[in-house]
């Protein structure tokens, strides 16, 4: 076995320096970004390009139609814009607790900086590493747990968001009964559900709420089944619900589905469902939550690029446009202005929208 | 019956040879067999019988020789090529789906021949009627006796136009009478013209049908008997062996009056409204040998497994010496001093895929030498295991090789030695030596019948009437799960004990 | 007999060689299929790891060991426990609680957390070992049920028994007070090299295993019980209580297979608790062939590849599902190849019976 191993180290060895020439050494350009007591005023003068992101996404990763994708977006945008290099490695279903902990850490040795983690799943891990590495500079999304000068946390106001759209499906429904759809009941989903039903009732007191949640924690599945999204929705649609929200990620395919077979309307979350569903359910796509993670992570590189490296706490919400609703399909036109007076509120404090139901 | 020479054989094997390893297979092996004959393939177990006839039915292929059928030579990659070649064979255990009428089961896969109506009943009448099998297409195969199946099996091969049928033991399932019909069946195929390949080691019936008989000895043909009334059993049986051969013979009686195993009221009741065993009481003395028998299936396996334990619906009392073992687990049963020989070898008798060594402490776990303390002492097994290997004459190159690699015979001495460990007060012997070359046979009948001397008192159950007559002291005939006759073997003949096990003899 | 052990052992090595090198021929078609560079990826991964990748690699292998010596227990008795996962994670979470409310002081705390581990672990599985022997439900289909039960079991208590730390969206138990926490030893220098204290556990968890199963009279029964269950019968065991008794060790086992992780680095059961586990378990089982050091390469060569690949994404630009990919054809391989390694033994044990049964079995020639 040990012979084996060895011959395939050799063998492999062997290919590998015959095709060392034809691939980028990430090796050779890391330099500045590790070098010893090099900070953040030194890297700005050197050339652009030579910031290299890396991007860790959680399960799903790049191609997920989701929060994964968003954050995806925003890298896209910076590495047009600022020409900055980037490399993404993604999260494995079910993998341990160092795995996500090594994967920050082949970044910070690679000479990634600095390495955006996506998701709350990371927030132990950036614990660990940022502690380890503290010349390299990290940010998280979804979690502010951790506090450290290199550390930034890129985190929404995704009650204030729901609240609109809330307010939106009180305001068009008919039935007086919505509906909400959460992917898997954790913290942050429960912040949707908290806002969505403030902002329903208030416009109208009256109108009931059905709350569900296709998983539990630990199980994430909730957050890829459109079956099982479908199932739910259903159900509400059948019960009387004409307008459900779904904060469910790759489920609320089936959410839209369902919407379309009943004759119902459902919102989108997160990007702008209108543009991104299938065609076939286009029509029924009421308004979307907009978490703009793209917004945050563009932000946030847009400031390491120009030489003033955040860390803390950023908040995107309603003020900054980090979180909203969208109006593709002109479906919300009528309401526009209701809408918008109620963001105003929240905006100016008016309004308190809680964060937990 | 020898034909005149121009005649060109049914079939004729040349030169056959397979080889598999460890394990005898065919060398060499020459037969012709004549249309209009039927010919008698015999040999103890393990010679190679089986092999042969897989050769010849298309299951296995040999590796060297030929096999000519109606003088063309043919070659046999499945059974589906020997049917179509004319050759037919008639299993030992039965293929019949029960549920099922006899019509159902005949055209079953060859539905091409003759559609599954009006004319394939057509096609049964026709066979039934003109080889006198007296076989009726409606009938349910449930409904039927054994002999009755074994019509249809046969009439199952005829349909499918075989002209040689091999049938293998066919009598094993038989009880004499039945074997009597079988027989005049027989001779109406062979009169017909077909050539019948009779596989037996009951010699005194190949005497009695063959028109030629053909001895396989370690994976060759030794000779063709060309006129059988000039053998005798006893000359088949030492060309079988190529040796003197022993005899199951009963000694002077050493039964004493002090009861170690008392069965009372035993019953188990079965799935329908018949009891497995029904009320059986009687007792075992110390040195006293009971045969129990009976045709296959009538409640041997159920008594059997009842004293040992295994069968919890089972009511009535069972004592050994003091010890009242009614409801007693299978475990403390043998603690308390019974050896069990399983029927079934492979399946309740070893782990295959384990050494020697850990299938003598299989059924003695809490026991010494094997185990102490809960803890299993290889060393002593290991030992003992020598021993066994030792005094049964175990051929094997230690005790550390799986059972699976021994044969039939050595893996049987193997077990009748471990159960014999321990001074066991009663022996359960379950067709102790069914499957095991005649060798191995006298051996076992010897290490019973010391055991019996010594005071042993044991219960022996088998289809062998003759080991049966030569070991018991007493036999008790079993019918639906009840006695229904008790016998001395010094003055019972086989055919007596036949019909009593068919309930057509007066109970004595 | 020495020299007939040795060629078991080779046999056994040359299986293992077999499987592994048709594994890695597989996986290379893929890569070269797919296009992707064969030689760097292997370069990747079979570089030696650095120390704190060579740490990683022992306290992930730790844990799957313990996973697999779970599934093996219940494979000798030919019981499929496809249940470990989920047995694992309910008796994690129950320790994760009785170790965060410290009831107890310092260690106390720790050994009962780890019994109530193992006693939930037992229960758990002990529920479809029941089954079985009383109702003859088979374990397969009732531990993939209980796996879906637990599941709804954890995150219903989760909900109850969370702590939220402030600005984390995880939920997770009250982490485990220091006192109760078991002490890391480092392997080298820089962090991240510090192996889990449970390893000792896992290798003693690892030697009872042999222990019980070779040399008592309960791993007589059981390995009997497993080869054929009519002779065991015959020979007195009682196959109901046998069955119910390994489910019980094995889900005892597998109420460990979470504790490395809660008591050497999460110390507290939450959303992010590592799963799967116990369906890793039961392909090392297979490779490792239920033999406890066979277990700890298997578990060693998964952790190996698992944590090899982790780089490959970002250094090669290849998925590390690829060694998914090598993990799921090393099972089929390795079974395969043992099989076929089986039969070539059987038959060289044969001859040798053969040879031994021949020269007193030769007959005088005798013809009629």
């Amino acid at each position: 076995m040990r012979r084996t191993t060895k011959i395939a180290a050799l063998l492999s060895a062997g290919i590998l320096a015959l095709t060392a020439c034809g691939s980028d050494d990430p090796e050779t350009s890391t330099d500045p970004g590790t070098g010893g007591e090099s900070t953040t005023s030194e890297e700005t003068e050197a050339p652009q390009s030579d910031i290299m992101v890396g991007m860790a996404y959680d399960v799903g990763g790049r191609g997920d139609q989701s929060f994964n994708d968003s954050a995806a977006a925003g890298l896209d945008q910076a590495v047009a814009e600022f020409g900055v290099t980037s490399q993404e490695s993604e999260a494995e279903d079910g993998e341990a607790e160092n795995a996500r902990e090594e994967r920050l850490r082949t970044f910070a040795d690679a000479g990634f900086n600095p390495i955006i983690a996506v998701g709350f799943a990371y927030g132990p891990s950036i614990g660990v590493v940022s502690a380890e590495y503290p010349d390299v500079n990290f940010a998280i999304i979804d979690d502010s747990s951790v506090e450290a000068d290199n550390v930034a946390s890129l985190v929404f106001a995704e009650e204030q968001g729901s609240f609109l759209v809330g307010a939106a499906a009180a305001l068009k429904s008919e039935t007086g009964q919505v509906g909400f759809v959460g992917g898997v009941e954790t913290p942050l989903i429960q912040k949707f559900q908290a806002g969505y039903e403030a902002g329903v009732a208030a416009v109208d007191p009256d109108i009931t709420v059905d709350v569900t949640y296709l998983t539990q924690v630990p199980d994430f599945s909730g957050f890829g089944d459109p079956a099982k999204g479908k199932t739910a929705a259903q159900g509400m649609f059948d019960n009387g619900a004409d307008i459900v929200y779904h904060a469910a990620g790759g489920s609320g395919g089936g959410v839209f589905e369902a919407a379309s077979e009943s004759g119902n309307l459902a919102i989108g979350v997160d990007s702008d469902q209108y543009n991104t569903a299938d065609p076939s359910v286009q029509d029924v796509i009421l308004t979307s939550m907009l978490k703009n993670v793209d917004v945050a992570v563009y932000t946030y590189l847009s400031e390491v690029v120009g030489g003033n490296v955040p860390s803390g706490v950023t908040t995107y919400d309603l003020a900054v446009d980090g979180v909203g609703y969208s109006t593709s399909g002109g479906q919300v036109d009528d309401i526009a202005a209701d809408l918008d007076a109620y963001k105003q509120q929240i905006i100016d404090g008016e309004i308190e929208v809680p964060t937990a139901p | 019956m020898s034909n005149p020479a121009p005649e060109v054989p049914a079939v004729r094997l040349q030169g056959i040879g397979k080889r598999f390893p460890g394990v005898i297979a065919n060398d060499n092996i020459n037969i012709d067999v004549m249309r209009g004959t039927i010919h008698a393939i015999v040999g103890e177990n393990g010679a190679g019988k089986s092999t042969l006839m897989k050769i010849l039915y298309g299951v296995q292929r040999p590796d060297s020789g030929t096999i000519e059928v109606d003088g063309t030579q043919v070659s046999m990659g499945s059974p589906a090529d020997a049917i179509k070649a004319g050759v037919g064979m008639v299993f030992q255990h039965f293929q019949l789906a029960d549920n099922l009428t006899v019509l159902e089961n005949v055209v079953l896969g060859a539905e091409k021949l003759h559609g599954i109506g009006g004319r394939a009943r057509q096609r049964i009448v026709e066979i039934s009627d003109s080889y006198s099998l007296g076989v009726e297409p409606d009938e349910l195969v449930e409904d039927l006796g054994v002999g009755a199946r074994q019509r249809v099996e046969i009439l199952k091969v005829l349909y499918r136009g075989a002209r040689t049928i091999i049938l293998d033991e066919p009598t094993a399932v038989l009880v004499p009478q039945e074997v009597d019909e079988l027989f005049g069946n027989l001779r109406g195929l062979k009169e017909e013209g077909l050539a019948v390949i009779f596989i037996s080691h009951k010699l005194d019936e190949v005497l009695s049908v063959a028109d030629e008989i053909t001895v396989i000895r370690r994976g060759t043909t030794v000779t063709t008997v060309t006129e059988p009334s000039s053998v005798t059993a006893r000359d088949l049986a030492e060309l079988m062996v190529g040796s003197e051969l022993p005899r199951a013979s009963s000694e002077a009686s050493t039964v004493t009056d002090e009861v170690l195993l008392s069965v009372q009221s035993l019953s188990l009741p079965g799935s329908g409204a018949r009891p497995l065993l029904d009320d059986l009481s009687f007792d075992i003395h110390r040195g006293e040998i009971l045969g129990i028998a009976g045709v296959e299936g009538n409640g041997q396996a159920e008594l059997v497994e009842a004293i040992m334990g295994m069968r919890e619906r089972a009511t009535g009392s069972i004592r050994l010496i003091d010890t009242d073992l009614s409801s007693a687990s299978t475990r403390q049963r043998r603690e308390s001093g019974i050896g069990y020989i399983p029927e079934d070898r492979h399946r309740h008798g070893l782990l295959l895929d384990s050494p020697l060594w850990e299938n003598r402490v299989l059924g003695h776990q809490g026991r010494p030498p094997s185990v102490k303390h809960g803890i299993v002492d290889k060393r002593a097994a290991r030992q003992d295991t020598l021993r066994i290997i030792d005094e049964y004459d175990v051929r094997t190159p230690g005790p550390g090789v799986l059972a699976r690699a021994l044969s039939g015979g050595n893996q049987q001495k193997l077990i009748v030695g471990r159960e014999m460990s321990g001074d066991p007060i009663l022996l359960i012997a379950a067709h102790p030596t069914r499957g095991v070359d005649v060798g191995a046979q006298a051996a076992i009948w010897n290490h019973i019948k010391t055991a019996r001397r010594e005071g042993l008192a044991v219960l022996l159950i088998s289809a062998d009437l003759d080991e049966l007559i030569g070991l018991s002291d007493r036999i008790e005939v079993i019918l639906r799960g009840r006695f229904v006759g008790s016998f001395d073997p010094s003055d019972v003949t086989p055919q007596q004990l036949g019909s009593a096990m068919t309930g057509a003899g007066a109970s004595a | 007999m020495s020299s007939a052990r040795l060629v078991s052992f080779l046999l056994g090595l040359l299986a293992a060689v077999l499987a592994l090198v048709a594994a890695f021929a597989i996986t290379s078609l893929v890569l070269i299929i797919a296009g992707d560079p064969v030689g760097e990826v292997w370069g990747e991964i079979l570089t030696f790891p650095e120390q704190r990748n060579l740490a990683n690699i022992i306290n992930n292998a730790t844990v799957l060991y313990l996973s697999g010596l779970a599934v093996a227990v219940a494979f000798k008795m030919n019981l499929f426990n496809i249940g470990v996962d989920g047995q694992y994670r309910i008796a994690a979470f129950v320790a994760a609680v009785v170790a965060g409310e410290a009831w107890l002081p310092g260690y106390l705390n720790t050994a009962l957390a780890i019994l109530a581990a193992v006693l939930v672990g037992a229960a758990w599985a002990g529920i479809a070992g029941l089954l079985r022997a009383t109702r003859g439900v088979s374990e397969v289909i009732s531990t993939i049920m209980l796996n879906f039960i637990s599941t709804s079991v954890v995150a219903y208590f989760l909900r109850k028994a969370a702590v939220r730390e402030e600005g984390s969206n995880t939920l997770g138990t009250r982490e485990i007070p220091e006192g109760s926490r078991i002490p890391s030893f480092s392997i080298g220098d820089g962090p991240g090299t510090e192996i889990y204290g449970f390893i000792f556990i896992a290798v003693a968890a690892g030697f009872a295993y042999w222990f019980v199963l070779n040399k008592t009279r309960f791993g007589f029964n059981l390995r009997a019980t497993g080869q054929s269950t009519t002779a065991a019968v015959a020979s007195g065991i009682s196959v109901k209580r046998m069955t119910i008794g390994a489910m019980l060790i094995s889900g005892g086992v597998a109420g460990l297979v979470g504790l490395p992780i809660l008591f050497g680095d999460s110390y507290s059961y939450g959303s992010t608790f590592q799963s799967g586990l116990g369906f890793a378990g039961i392909a090392i089982a297979l490779l490792g062939r239920n033999h406890p050091i066979g277990i700890a390469l298997g578990a060693l060569l998964f952790a190996f590849l698992d944590e090899q690949s982790n780089p490959l994404q970002i250094l090669v630009g290849v998925s590390p599902d690829i060694v998914a990919i090598t993990q799921g054809v090393i099972v089929l391989t390795v079974v395969i190849s043992y099989e076929l390694v089986r039969r070539f033994g059987v038959r060289l044990e044969q001859q040798q019976v053969a040879k031994a049964d021949k020269p007193v079995d030769e007959p005088k020639e005798v013809t009629a």
